[in-house]
């Protein structure tokens, strides 16, 4: 009991905060995420015993919190409304400043699910595109066109910026 | 490597160390520049979705783990409690029927013993002297003043849950047992009673109650006669 213990503490101080972030950038809203974070763990402090190494323990806890973000999601039966178009297209809100962590940060929730999980993963976890694949049953060659099209558009938005501030400052 | 497929590449993961990539890069200056580009803008991605985290999260992860751990452990004792608490009421209930049923059965229980008789006998036959006899009879307050007979065995057994002391006599009649019972437990002993084998007979005396029990058909009498002689009570 004991030594279990010390292993879900382990796991918890290893993966949380990464999880946490993951959970925000699929859910973008923090209080949700907490609640995910929360259910997950739990989850796992059930099936700790087969959870037997750092990578197929961080696998499994994307699992847990993609499942439960989706049965959440099912649950609710409501349509979020995606702020993809409302903040990102609003270009002058970045303008007076050069692109923040902040901006990014919003940037980078902003993009379409299924530009921004496969790039969060990557960005979060360092996962290979093959190991993206497999963690959202996709084939590679999507997850690397859709890694292709994630950074595309920040890039495009990023410019965009920069042309505006540009021209303000010009 | 073409442009486009260059660029494919390095949006895909500006950090590659696909060496084909990396080569391409190094004999193009365009293409490095647009490489390191994106290197900063990853960089800048990495370190934006490296959000805050809350404080007191990973504390409240072990916190609600404990805790929950805590309540179902409760839930399950309570579960055992409750299972606890139904048996032992049914235990209750069913020590009380027999209880109250007792007294109805308590010359069965002596037929019973005297079936058993026989492996119940010390096949070394030695003879139990009064005093034996006396030593268990004083737990019941009594005394033999005089002898009842030859007396193979003398022993404690329980009749339900009454403990008596059986006596098992040679008789001219064949083997008789005798059951010393405490009248306060005995209840109302029927006068005559008997199955198959063997018959008896139930009295009470000043402090006792007695059974005794012989073969059917044989004579109860001189035994019985003997018994209330000789069985003498202290004050």
């Amino acid at each position: 009991m004991k030594e279990k213990q010390q292993r879900y503490e382990a796991l918890v101080h290893a993966f949380h905060a990464d999880i946490y972030r993951y959970a925000y950038y699929l859910v973008r809203d923090k209080s949700t995420a907490e609640d995910i974070v929360q259910e997950t763990f739990l989850r796992a402090w059930r099936s700790l015993d087969a959870l037997k190494d750092e990578k197929s323990a961080k696998a499994w806890l994307i699992t847990i919190v993609r499942r439960e973000n989706a049965r959440r999601f099912e649950k609710k039966q409501l349509d979020i409304v995606e702020f993809d178009e409302t903040t990102v297209a609003d270009d002058t809100s970045f303008a007076d400043s050069s692109v923040h962590h902040s901006d990014m940060q919003k940037l980078l929730a902003g993009l379409a699910l299924e530009y921004r999980e496969p790039l969060v993963l990557q960005l979060l976890f360092g996962y290979s595109g093959e190991e993206i694949a497999q963690q959202l049953n996709l084939n590679k060659n999507t997850v690397m066109t859709r890694l292709f099209r994630a950074r595309n558009q920040l890039r495009d938005i990023v410019s965009k910026q920069t042309e505006v501030r540009g021209h303000r400052n010009g | 490597m073409d442009e486009l497929e260059f660029r494919r590449r390095i949006y895909a993961d500006p950090d590659t160390t696909d060496p084909a990539v990396l080569k391409a890069a190094e004999n193009d200056p365009e293409k490095r520049t647009f490489r390191d580009q994106m290197r900063r803008m990853n960089n800048e991605l990495k370190q934006a979705a490296k959000m805050p985290v809350p404080d007191d999260l990973a504390h409240k992860l072990i916190w609600q783990q404990a805790t929950n751990d805590f309540v179902q452990q409760r839930k399950k004792h309570r579960w055992y409690t409750a299972l606890a608490a139904s048996v032992a009421l049914m235990v209750g209930i069913i020590s009380t029927l027999w209880f109250v049923q007792r007294p109805a059965n308590i010359e069965t229980q002596a037929l019973a013993h005297v079936v058993h008789m026989e492996k119940e006998l010390p096949h070394s036959a030695v003879a139990v002297d009064i005093a034996q006899i006396n030593a268990k009879l004083a737990s019941f307050g009594g005394h033999l003043a005089s002898s009842i007979g030859d007396v193979e065995v003398v022993n404690f057994c329980h009749l339900e849950t009454i403990r008596s002391l059986h006596l098992i006599l040679n008789t001219d009649q064949g083997k008789m047992s005798v059951f010393v019972i405490p009248q306060d437990k005995a209840g109302d002993l029927p006068n005559r009673f008997g199955n198959s084998q063997f018959e008896g007979t139930g009295f009470g005396l000043q402090k006792a109650s007695v059974l005794v029990v012989g073969a059917k058909g044989a004579n109860l009498l001189p035994l019985t006669e003997k018994v209330k002689k000789s069985i003498q009570f202290s004050a």
